[in-house]
């Protein structure tokens, strides 16, 4: 096709061990435009949501963008969906990579995948064509050894792959793209894990089509030189996303010690970009077709962490196997990224999992005795990497924390559920909501739980970008004031979630002019989209998304920020700061067109085209 | 409180002086190695017809030669910073933070960015010493 996308999704019922394709009619694309935005529209029409999310019934989709494949630097992300196990909500996690594009290639614009084989099995995708290989000699392998190894006949096939922490189901466990690329949050390697779906790999070489070669060579060609002349896309260049960790740190962003500490930037400036750059970086590393080369890969030749080459930590890692913990052992961290990335789990919720241990460590909630005999003091990253290995098998005191850090909490009482920083049951990202109040906006209103990837309010609130022809908004707000963030939340919102829906890298999205990513989008799809109409799809997704989870059981008690984020540092960047919660929900909700409950309105749900979804909501 | 008239070299040494007087400033700045220049476009609109060039030295916390220069002697600088009169006036009143300011491409640099990165915290102590110069600037406020 000469739209960008491929025509045809593949649907695999493991259970009947079938492949079929299947079509999207054109008026859903356009409407949804791809993703996890069109995931959650398949989704709500086609399955049952109140299936449990370890249950056959529960689909696994994976789906791509209309830009993925067409070369747009930042465009090889693709989405994967399902009900999550950490949250029992809606989960959804994107990455970059390279599968993406090659499942493109291979002539699928997205995998629905349902039922559960009765054997560990592989879907091979390849030109057209799928099919479903046994898998048993590669389960209990770990992601580095299973990608190697279905990557031996051919270099160019491109792998997704869980590790043991998936066949384990933790509930927190990641699906790795080539080693380097995770499906990270909710917990969609136990999904896979609960199918008996080891690996997908793909194999293509079809070129998708694009609408307006020619235009689309001029918005390329825009796109480059805007990368090339930003110097955020410059500083991930040159410190990856740990490039944020210096600022972070001044600014009150950064937390320590499982939230409850002020900056030590003694900590901090060795865990930060430029010490990653200057004592393990090997090199600079890039998703498919994207100039900004944000991805590290590292090294650490000596001493007790010793790792092989491979895919570095990212800032959020070096937060929560660092600042999170008081470690301040960059090598450490390397270590513990390398073993959640073989074992397959999201280093954010294993971070945050084993932060609240140390803390419950320290208060004596937990003994010794009850953590296996392991020392859960702050920054012991033997301790921690040893229970790593315990979480993926779920042995012992791991298994408690392999039901994440709000499970975990709950088997040890109330006071330490208020150990942990969470909202609907997924773990805070590492950026402080007391340094920026918008940001617990964000956190408050993500539809899969506590997030800094749904939306577009850290860069507009940091500072790190400037979109006035997209809509009203400040060229510097300050991060400590929840006074008028309800709207910029709303518009980061709107926006972020666009550039998921297109498959769009955030760090692109925030050096590319938002009028070159429209055109490119045009381009390649032929649609003739303004500001308005792409911003309105952002809103859809937002309020598809919401009532998806209001089915779910999600109102207003939901929308809460944690006791810890509630609590004020004395000292320090963000002394004294704690976002207005109920000034920011108050004011949120009704831009958003929420009712005093949190239900999304009859009359916001058929403004935004969901008629669905009213009839669901409302019973109609 | 003494005003002075900005991008003159009676300004520039109130600057530097309030450098030099910070205790605070000594304690962050001292890792900080090199100079820095700073380009202000010209706008006549503004009442600023030509191109300022500022040179300015720091060393392990203390602020050496502060200059009104040329082109050639700007572009010698370590770092160099580039931005239109109406950038750096925001910056210099602090309604604008020179971090984003550069990330926004509001301004731009010229130079090791892993380093201004790293040291970010004593760029940021720089310009907020420079906000306690009582200030005249072309356009009248």
């Amino acid at each position: 096709m000469q739209n960008g996308y491929s025509g045809k999704f593949l649907q695999v019922d493991l259970t009947a061990g079938v492949c079929s394709n299947i079509s999207i009619e054109e008026e859903r694309l356009k409407k949804f435009i791809g993703g996890s935005s069109l995931a959650a529209s398949l989704y709500l029409e086609r399955f049952d949501l109140q299936a449990d999310p370890l249950s056959p019934e529960n689909p696994l989709m994976l789906i791509n963008g209309p830009m993925v494949g067409s070369g747009f630097p930042g465009s090889s992300r693709f989405a994967m969906a399902a009900k999550s196990p950490q949250t029992g909500i809606w989960g959804e996690s994107s990455c970059g990579g390279n599968f993406g594009p090659e499942l493109k290639r291979a002539g699928f614009d997205g995998v629905i995948i349902t039922g559960k084989s009765p054997q560990p099995v592989i879907l091979s995708i390849t030109n057209n064509e799928a099919s479903l290989l046994p898998a048993a000699d590669l389960w209990g392998k770990d992601t580095y050894e299973t990608t190697d190894i279905l990557k031996a006949p051919d270099k160019n096939i491109k792998v997704l792959a869980i590790g043991p922490a998936g066949e384990n189901r933790v509930m927190f466990s990641a699906i790795a793209n080539d080693k380097g690329h995770y499906i990270g949050r909710t917990g969609l390697g136990a999904v896979m894990g609960s199918k008996n779906l080891k690996a997908i790999t793909a194999r293509g070489n079809q070129a998708p089509g694009k609408a307006d070669e020619d235009k689309y060579k001029l918005t390329f060609k825009a796109a480059v030189a805007e990368i090339k002349d930003s110097a955020f896309a410059e500083s991930l260049h040159l410190m990856g996303s740990d490039a944020a960790m210096d600022l972070g740190t001044m600014t009150g962003d950064v937390p320590f010690k499982n939230w409850s500490a002020s900056e030590d930037s003694e900590i901090s400036s060795k865990l930060s970009g430029p010490s990653l750059s200057e004592h393990y970086l090997v090199k600079a590393h890039a998703c498919s077709n994207c100039p900004v080369a944000c991805k590290r890969v590292t090294a650490v030749k000596d001493g007790p962490y010793q790792s092989d080459e491979g895919p570095g930590p990212e800032y959020e890692t070096c937060g929560t196997f660092g600042t999170l913990i008081m470690n301040s052992d960059l090598a450490a961290v390397i270590k513990a990224n390398e073993m959640c990335n073989r074992y397959g789990m999201d280093t954010i919720s294993a971070g945050a999992a084993i932060a609240v241990s140390m803390e419950l460590y320290e208060k004596g909630i937990i003994s010794a005795e009850a953590a296996d005999g392991l020392k859960l003091e702050w920054g012991n990253m033997e301790a921690v990497l040893a229970l790593l290995g315990k979480i993926s098998r779920r042995e012992g005191f791991g298994d408690i924390l392999a039901g994440g850090s709000v499970s975990a909490a709950r088997h040890f009482g109330a006071e330490a559920l208020d150990c942990v920083a969470h909202v609907k049951g997924l773990d805070l990202p590492m950026h402080d909501p007391r340094g920026y109040h918008g940001m617990g906006l964000a956190y408050m209103m993500s539809n899969r739980g506590a997030c800094h990837l749904q939306h577009a309010a850290m860069g507009m609130e940091q500072g790190m970008v400037s979109w006035p022809q997209l809509f009203d908004m400040k060229e510097d707000y300050d991060g400590q004031t929840s006074v008028g963030k309800a709207r910029m939340v709303f518009n980061a919102e709107n926006y972020g979630i666009l550039g998921n829906s297109l498959s769009m890298c955030h760090y692109v999205l925030y050096a590319v002019k938002p009028e070159t990513v429209r055109d490119a989008f045009n381009a390649i799809t032929g649609y003739n989209f303004d500001f308005n109409d792409l911003l309105v799809c952002g809103a859809r997704d937002w309020t598809l998304k919401r009532g998806i989870n209001n089915l779910l059981g999600i109102t207003v008690k939901d929308d809460v920020l944690p006791k810890k984020i509630l609590t004020a540092i004395n000292e320090g960047a963000r002394a004294g700061s704690v976002p207005d919660m109920q000034l920011l929900r108050d004011e949120y909700y009704a831009i958003r067109g929420l009712t005093a409950d949190g239900i999304v309105s009859e009359e916001k749900l058929l403004e935004l085209g969901l008629p669905e979804l009213r009839d669901k909501l409302y019973k109609k | 409180m003494t005003a002075y008239n900005a991008f003159t070299q009676e300004w520039m040494d109130a600057w530097k002086e309030k450098i030099n007087s910070s205790k605070e400033y000594k304690e962050i700045a001292k890792e900080w190695e090199g100079s820095v220049s700073i380009t202000v476009n010209a706008d006549p609109s503004r009442n600023l017809p030509e191109t300022v060039y500022m040179f300015t030295d720091y060393w392990h916390g203390d602020a050496l030669e502060f200059l009104i220069c040329d082109a050639a002697k700007a572009q010698t600088a370590k770092f160099i910073m580039t931005g239109d009169y109406a950038r750096w006036k925001q910056v210099a009143k602090k309604e604008l933070d020179p971090t984003k300011a550069l990330m926004q491409g509001k301004l731009k640099l010229k130079g090791d960015l892993t380093y201004v990165v790293r040291m970010v915290k004593t760029i940021n102590k720089v310009v907020d010493l420079l906000t306690e110069v009582e200030t005249i600037f072309p356009d009248g406020d």
